[in-house]
């Protein structure tokens, strides 16, 4: 499976990291970083679609 | 993701079809969002319609560039369509990107008798609806589907994800299956196929990631000399992919993988020299310090873990802080200094209560309290909140 899903995090002590993502690298697509308003605005005057990418650095 | 598929250039022509959105879940700044759009799995990607604010595709877990295809197209179709509308792949889709996996179980299956199996959208909604099985702990359905759909899916990179998703359901059915056996052999089977197909060329997590199944069967059957040949092929694998890797980013973006691999293999020392370099390579990261921390923890070398946690604590944000209290906690009890547990343990609980919602989470903080008023010769309830 290609996802690794929600558990809580005191579950298992010190259990072994996730497949993870890795640090920030070159993009080949414009992102706009962490700042959804600001994204939801663009979207809306430029009438075009959001697409998110939800990752975590682990 | 962000190290092998989001750096392809081929991607770039779709630059002007999205406002492109990247969410780090862990920073503060976003709880807002996921409030709003709560994450149940890592990676997630949506499309949002931005007048309704509405997700009207979602895709879960990791995508090659030719499923991103498949997505931004489907994505796009699926923003500009009435939002009442009939379609019966639209309506699962709905549902899925709602997070109401149970009713949009049946969507799926509805949607899926509609499509033609060589539709781009058919593989997508099987892999939703895997998803939504395994989500919902319906092994003997998802384990079922992944066969009866391996057929039409050989030598495609969703017969891949298929293939490891049956296998790993087959692993959760209940030991007294009749079928048990013979469902984790063919997927086994389906697996191996998978991994010698030279033309799949499929990313080394997602090779990493079926690897990693193959290794669980091999333990499910007790066959400890089959789980120690293919952690060997796993780690040469890894191996293999990190002597190629491009940049920094691509080669750090193995290590949870090649973790994975060496402890399987029983070469977690191995691990050390990986983690240092990833250390001085992305010095603000706190990944490989933790990684460290958990190495030297299960190496029993407490006072190195201590070190490595303590570099990996100056520099975690976010829930997954909550993972380093909990190494941390570990390597105090290793250490046998059950006060210095007990007081990162009050720590933790003191940092759960103050994230933010979004962030914060419910099931983690009863968990804490529950161990620290369990706790042998502690008053019921956490001290000191």
């Amino acid at each position: 499976m290609r996802w690794t899903l929600l558990v809580p995090l005191f579950v298992a002590a010190a259990a072994a990291p996730a497949i993870t993502t890795p640090p920030a690298s070159r993009s080949s697509l414009p992102w706009i970083e962490d700042d959804a308003p600001r994204a939801f605005a663009e979207a809306k005057s430029k009438k075009l679609p959001i697409f998110v990418e939800a990752w975590a650095p682990w | 993701m962000r190290a092998y598929v989001f750096t392809d250039p081929t991607l770039t022509k779709r630059a002007g079809q999205f406002v492109w959105l990247s969410i780090d879940t862990e920073k503060a700044r976003n709880a807002p969002f996921t409030k709003k759009y709560p994450i149940r799995a890592w990676p997630s990607m949506y499309v949002i319609d931005p007048e309704s604010e509405k997700i009207v595709l979602r895709w879960v877990g990791g995508a090659t560039v030719a499923e991103l295809d498949k997505i931004f197209d489907d994505g796009r179709r699926a923003s500009s369509r009435p939002t009442a509308s009939t379609d019966s792949l639209a309506k699962a889709d709905a549902l899925f990107s709602e997070g109401k996996y149970e009713e949009s179980i049946p969507a799926y299956r509805a949607a899926l008798k509609t499509l033609p199996k060589t539709s781009p959208s058919y593989a997508r909604a099987l892999e939703s609806l895997l998803f939504d099985l395994s989500t919902e702990r319906q092994p003997v359905e998802c384990a079922s589907l992944s066969r009866s759909s391996m057929p039409s899916l050989r030598g495609t990179v969703a017969g891949a994800s298929v293939a490891q998703s049956g296998l790993d359901c087959a692993l959760k059915l209940p030991a007294e299956a009749p079928d048990r056996a013979s469902m984790i052999a063919a997927f086994e089977k389906d697996v191996r196929e998978v991994l010698a197909d030279p033309k799949l060329h499929l990313p080394a997590d997602d090779r990493s990631g079926l690897y990693g199944s193959l290794f669980d069967a091999r333990e499910d059957a007790h066959d400890k000399e089959g789980a120690e040949r293919v952690a060997r092929e796993w780690v040469a694998d890894l191996d293999a992919a990190a002597a190629a890797a491009k940049t920094p980013e691509q080669l750090t973006a193995l290590d949870p993988n090649r973790l994975n691999a060496y402890e399987a293999a029983g070469e977690l020392d191995k691990a050390i020299p990986m983690l240092e370099k990833s250390e001085k390579d992305f010095p603000d990261d706190y990944n490989p310090p933790a990684r460290l921390a958990l190495v030297y923890l299960k190496l029993k070398r407490y006072d190195d873990a201590l070190t490595a946690s303590d570099q990996a604590m100056a520099k975690v944000y976010g829930p997954r802080k909550l993972r380093v209290y909990s190494q941390r906690i570990a390597i105090y009890q290793g250490m046998g200094d059950e006060t210095a547990a007990h007081k990162t343990m009050q720590d933790a609980l003191a940092y759960a209560e103050a994230l933010p919602p979004g962030q914060r989470s419910e099931s983690t903080i009863a968990s804490l309290r529950n161990q620290l008023g369990s706790e042998p010769g502690s008053a019921a309830g956490p001290c000191g909140h």
